[in-house]
């Protein structure tokens, strides 16, 4: 059994925020920057809910969430808040007494990435801010920043793993 | 416990949906959410414009064979502008003249004294349905919503939402016709200002910024420029916000409808302009 430290964890999602706002649009490409849209916190809630269970993940996903939500508002605020929350909710529910390999990281960064942006898709698409069709969105957005969500998973597991985590000792009450 | 679970389920949708409907069309903000913005857009500041010039250096080595051809263009350009500089002056000083000979008021003499506040951009906003960008000038600065925001090519966007320190431009095309908070744009062709007029919104069914409602007798060819007109007073004459693609008749056959090319690049922006116009209803302190 493991444990976050979540102290460093919110640290360093807060600096991955920093990143994904200030440095990733000058590494994307002009053609490609309404495409790949990275949402780095949403990997760290994904690590939190299969590390450290789903209560914790809940309100991980939830601050940062908001967080994300204050910082690009435009139009409408607390899509991001609600379904980070509920998504690292769920993915720790799922993924409750379950091996936590790589593999199974990366699928659920994949799945829950693609369910994230179809939701939030649907929030514009009810209140009228986009009317793309849905299949455009898959093609435009949602597929190529889930392939770049799983790639960008796969490159913090070993460091999320070696820094973030801590074995649980006996006397430690964590009951999950 | 499964009826706990559906119950918070059930008041956290509730309060999820009360937010949005009280978060869409709002203007302003309250100060704990400017306070983050400002302490998030000052760490942003720091990192995107060094990321920035190091990105455009790289960037700028691979077109190197380039620069020959541009230096040329804008010699001639310089050469241009001198020319157009002498006769502006004079064209300036007469206008002047001509104001005092019909006995203007203050307020309209004033009218058209632009103020354009160089920003700089910290961060780009990663929400596919609200691409917004956020520039280093705030309320204390003087920046109020709703301002033009312009860089070197043309329109970017208008200020949304403004912190103390910070504040937050939406792109001209995210200006949806249909949605519920719209701003529209009026927008005349450069050159023949008195004749055409429009108004500049974005379709995103076909991803084009269009310029309706314009007179069928009126002249738009391929190639124009599409100036602000500054009617309406929301925005600031003469901003040029792009050249007309094509020209067709609009939907109900009585207008036309014609798309525009936008002037402005949305990726990799680092400095822009607020432009400020001239608060004309504000008691003036230096008036006679």
């Amino acid at each position: 059994m493991t444990k976050v430290r979540i102290n460093r964890t919110i640290l360093l999602t807060l600096a991955l925020l920093l990143i994904q706002t200030s440095v990733l649009p000058w590494l994307v490409p002009d053609a490609w920057s309404e495409r790949l849209l990275p949402n780095l916190p949403f990997i760290m809630s994904v690590f939190v809910a299969l590390f450290g269970g789903r209560h914790p993940a809940f309100l991980f996903g939830l601050g940062f969430g908001l967080l994300e939500d204050l910082l690009f508002y435009g139009h409408l605020m607390g899509s991001y808040g609600y379904f980070m929350a509920l998504l690292g909710y769920l993915i720790g529910l799922v993924s409750d007494r379950r091996p936590r390999t790589i593999g199974f990281t990366l699928l659920a960064v994949g799945v829950g990435s693609a369910i994230l942006d179809t939701l939030i898709y649907l929030v514009y698409r009810l209140f009228q801010y986009t009317s793309d069709s849905y299949g455009f969105a898959v093609y435009w957005h949602i597929v190529p920043t889930l392939l770049l969500q799983v790639a960008l998973a796969l490159a913090l597991y070993l460091p999320v793993r070696r820094w973030m985590l801590k074995a649980a000792s006996a006397s430690d009450e964590n009951a999950g | 416990m499964r009826n706990k679970r559906l119950f918070i389920l059930m008041i956290g949708l509730i309060l999820f949906i009360a937010m949005l409907g009280f978060t869409s069309g709002r203007t302003g903000l309250t100060w704990p959410e400017r306070f983050v913005n400002d302490a998030f857009g000052t760490v942003q500041g720091a990192l995107y414009r060094p990321v920035g010039a190091v990105s455009e250096f790289f960037r700028d080595l691979g077109r190197l064979s380039d620069v020959y051809k541009e230096n040329e263009e804008l010699r001639r350009t310089v050469a241009q502008y001198t020319q157009d500089k002498i006769h502006y002056n004079m064209v300036e000083n007469q206008n002047k003249q001509l104001m005092k000979a019909l006995e203007f008021k203050e307020r309209q003499q004033k009218l058209y004294n632009y103020k354009y506040i160089p920003a700089q951009v910290v961060a780009n906003s990663s929400n596919p349905y609200d691409k917004t960008i956020k520039i280093n000038l705030g309320a204390h600065d003087g920046i109020k919503p709703k301002m033009a925001v312009t860089s070197v090519d043309g329109m970017v966007g208008l200020v949304s939402k403004v912190s103390e320190f910070t504040s937050t431009v939406m792109p001209i095309t995210e200006l949806d016709p249909t949605s519920s908070d719209r701003i529209s744009i009026s927008a005349t062709v450069l050159g023949r200002e008195e004749q055409t007029f429009g108004i500049v919104d974005y379709d995103k069914e076909n991803n084009v910024l269009q310029m309706t409602r314009i007179d069928e007798n009126a002249e738009v060819k391929e190639g124009d420029l599409i100036v602000t007109s500054g009617l309406g007073n929301v925005l600031p004459m003469g901003i040029i916000i792009g050249t007309v693609v094509s020209n067709e008749v609009g939907d109900f056959g009585l207008t036309h409808t014609a798309a525009i090319k936008p002037a402005a690049k949305f990726d990799h922006l680092t400095d822009v302009f607020v432009v400020i116009a001239p608060d004309v209803d504000a008691p003036d302190v230096d008036a006679p």
